[in-house]
């Protein structure tokens, strides 16, 4: 019956649930999903991370490959993110080239990640204008449930927080390049960008904030990347976007504020205690 | 923001005259006016104007043309479909005519149109989910002004430049006619035929309108005759 | 709050110019300038599109962003993606349904705060082309400077803060930024740019005024 319902009213059906201080998958308005992280899941990666935040299920795997700088950045590395978006995820996407979403959500992850300054492209240079890293971070999404721009970040940051760079030696007269991936240096990982995600919904003349809202939420809210998401990074935010969807009011933003340092902190804590935790089983 | 008739208007603003008159009586909302949630908000950029007793609406600047009940538009013949024509009003999707509402038409008696004849008719059907549907007869079964279009010239403009030269008030048509001998005949969709007795005076009465797009109705008065002067051939 | 407001006020946007209908075949177009920089938005439509791309409900919007290189990339996706959603909020898309609008952005002079141009030209388009608005949007960019203070415009300024208010309640409509800032900087930066959207309003009924008088 409720299924029904809700096909022949989806505002009304969803507007039920909201103006009872509930959602419909039974959540409190702040409530979150739970998140899971796994890290170095992929053997055939430099460093990895599954990372489920309910059904949202995205995979990371790093690679590294030796560059030659760019001539006008010369001491700076490279580090490529890239968002997968395939059909396996949604219903939305259709095979072929990355769609428009895929493309807009890449190029949120890597400005957010950029901004955060949470790795120093220096580090990964390792002769000025002749050699450096080139790390590129895939992100494959298995099951978009909404949010995805925070898993993206869970994902990619516990990956490269185990990420380590093996060894190279470089001889200036014979440029030849050595690596020996036995002796290993850990990146420096400077503090940990994460991104809460907040639906806006408009339920007459009061706004609703949903934290960590769910693929059918964020589609009663507005549609894609309708909704905010903020990123913290060590107490200091590193981007904020909102594109459309529901107005946000003045009032709305301190308590979003609010929300998002508490999960950041939170979050950090899941990251850093998977990663301790697949330590001591390696060991 | 709150505005009154006649300002300057922006998508957004609200008027709480036209809530005061409504609740005396009944009043017409005309384009770029929408009622939501018990408020009068503009839609549309320009002046917000009053007919009396209650009717009102935004002047505003348009060139695409958007199908409206009861207008009469002129459109292109693009197609015969089986018992219809196709025409083109500049909309965002073709209309349909029936071969029936033409005058005297019956299913043995087919009008006379071919594709890409131009066409004078009434919005019949305009609804924004539906397919509009024209007619070239009025109620009562006559063709009135309504039908193809012969000979003449068809030229495009922007929807409030028709509106200004239908408006009784502005002197252009007046003016012109006074002058030399034309017909003329002008669609709600931006589009307007004029037929004259060579292409000289043809080509006169297009510029006359064209040009009196942002003119005052004094400036339309010198324009006309300054036109007409040249025409006769007394300036060159 | 009489005096807070009044100081917020007092800050100068850049310069802007706008010619309207400055294409005579797109049905609405605006060519407008912020100080230095410069972007030349056509509207087209309501138009016939492809059905796949119809949609029953409400009228689909197709923004096209060309770069000044005119290279697709990447950026220029998200763009796209930030006005569609602005627009796509104005619009009363439920007017038109099955139809298109077509929105192209050309960029003609970037000398930063561009998207935030672009933005502001899109709304005066959109106002020239008579499609159904439900209100008008402004995007007021703020940058912070070297001491942290927040100041309007914020050219060359290595963090700014980008809004994008409705002319209704003057509520948030679109919000994206650059480089990293305190939580305190953020809300004194959205007050700002919330103040300063009345001039651009302001600015939005001149050049209306401008025009419609004539007509």
């Amino acid at each position: 019956m409720a299924e029904i319902y809700k096909l022949i009213h989806p505002v009304k059906y969803f507007n039920d649930y909201i103006s009872r201080d509930i959602r419909p998958d039974g959540r409190k308005f702040h409530e979150q999903r739970n998140i899971k992280v796994n890290v170095n899941s992929l053997k055939t990666a430099e460093a990895s991370a599954v990372v489920k935040c309910g059904n949202t299920t995205v995979v990371c795997g790093v690679q590294l490959e030796l560059a030659t700088p760019k001539a006008e950045e010369p001491e700076l590395g490279f580090l490529v993110t890239n968002v997968e978006l395939t059909p396996l995820c949604s219903s939305k996407y259709r095979p072929g080239p990355p769609s428009d979403n895929a493309q807009v959500q890449s190029y949120m992850l890597s400005d957010i990640f950029s901004n955060s300054k949470c790795i120093d492209l220096k580090d990964l240079c390792i002769v000025p204008d002749k050699l450096a890293w080139v790390v590129y971070c895939d992100i494959v999404c298995l099951d978009n449930d909404g949010s995805l721009v925070d898993a993206c970040i869970i994902a990619l940051m516990a990956s490269l927080k185990t990420l380590s760079l093996p060894t190279v030696t470089y001889d200036p007269e014979t440029e030849e390049i050595k690596v020996d991936p036995d002796v290993r240096t850990p990146l420096k990982v400077d503090g940990c960008p994460v991104a809460t995600s907040f639906a806006v919904y408009k339920l007459t003349e009061r706004n609703i904030l949903l934290t960590d809202p769910s693929a059918y939420e964020e589609e009663m809210c507005g549609g894609l990347g309708a909704h905010f998401t903020v990123c913290l990074n060590k107490g200091l935010i590193c981007g904020n976007h909102k594109f459309g969807g529901s107005h946000l009011l003045m009032e709305n933003q301190e308590e979003v504020l609010k929300i998002a340092k508490e999960r950041a902190n939170l979050v950090v804590k899941v990251i850093d205690s998977c990663i301790k935790n697949e330590k001591s089983i390696d060991k | 923001m709150k505005v009154t008739i006649d300002d300057v208007v922006l998508p957004g603003d609200f008027c709480e005259d036209i809530i005061k008159a409504g609740e005396k009586s009944r009043v017409i909302l005309g384009p770029g006016l929408r009622k939501e949630l018990e408020k009068i908000f503009i839609t549309k950029a320009g002046v917000l104007r009053k007919r009396a007793p209650n009717t009102y609406w935004v002047d505003s600047y348009q060139k695409r043309y958007v199908p409206a009940r009861g207008e009469n538009v002129i459109g292109v013949v693009i197609q015969k479909a089986g018992d219809s024509f196709r025409v083109d009003v500049g909309g965002s999707c073709s209309a349909t005519l029936s071969y029936l509402s033409f005058e005297g038409a019956t299913k043995k008696n087919r009008p006379e149109v071919q594709v890409g004849d131009v066409i004078y008719a009434k919005m019949l059907v305009a609804s924004k989910d539906m397919e509009p549907e024209l007619v070239c007869v009025d109620s009562n079964g006559k063709k009135g002004r309504l039908g193809v279009l012969n000979d003449g010239f068809v030229f495009k403009c922007s929807i409030n430049l028709v509106r200004k030269i239908l408006n009784p008030s502005c002197p252009l048509l007046n003016s012109l006619k006074n002058e030399w001998p034309f017909e003329l005949a002008a669609g709600m969709n931006g589009r307007i035929w004029i037929k004259a007795n060579s292409m000289r005076e043809t080509i006169a009465v297009g510029n006359a309108i064209l040009g009196c797009e942002y003119l005052t109705s004094e400036e339309i008065k010198s324009m006309c005759t300054n036109i007409a002067s040249i025409l006769a051939g007394h300036v060159s | 709050m009489g005096a807070e407001e009044k100081d917020l006020r007092d800050f100068k946007l850049q310069p802007m110019k706008c010619e309207l209908n400055f294409l005579s075949k797109s049905d609405g177009s605006a060519i407008l300038s912020q100080g230095d920089t410069v972007a030349l938005v056509s509207v087209n439509g309501p138009l016939d599109i492809k059905s796949t791309s119809q949609s029953i409900e409400k009228s689909t919007l197709e923004i096209l962003f060309c770069s000044k290189g005119g290279k697709p990339s990447v950026a220029d996706r998200y763009k796209e993606n930030v006005i569609r959603q602005t627009c796509e909020k104005a619009v009363l898309g439920c007017l038109y349904p099955r139809t298109g609008i077509t929105i192209t952005i050309q960029e003609l002079e970037d000398f930063g705060g561009f998207l935030s141009c672009a933005l502001n030209c899109a709304c005066l388009a959109l106002l020239n082309s008579g499609v159904s608005l439900r209100h008008v949007f402004a995007c007021v960019t703020c940058g912070v400077d070297e001491k942290g203070e927040v100041v309007l415009g914020g050219r060359g300024c290595d963090t700014q803060i980008s809004c994008v208010f409705d002319s209704i309640d003057k509520t948030l409509i679109t919000c994206f930024s650059e480089g990293t800032y305190s939580e305190g900087t953020y809300l004194e930066a959205v007050a700002r740019c919330r103040a300063a959207s009345e001039l651009v309003f302001a600015f939005y009924r001149d050049v209306v005024s401008k025009y419609s008088n004539a007509i």
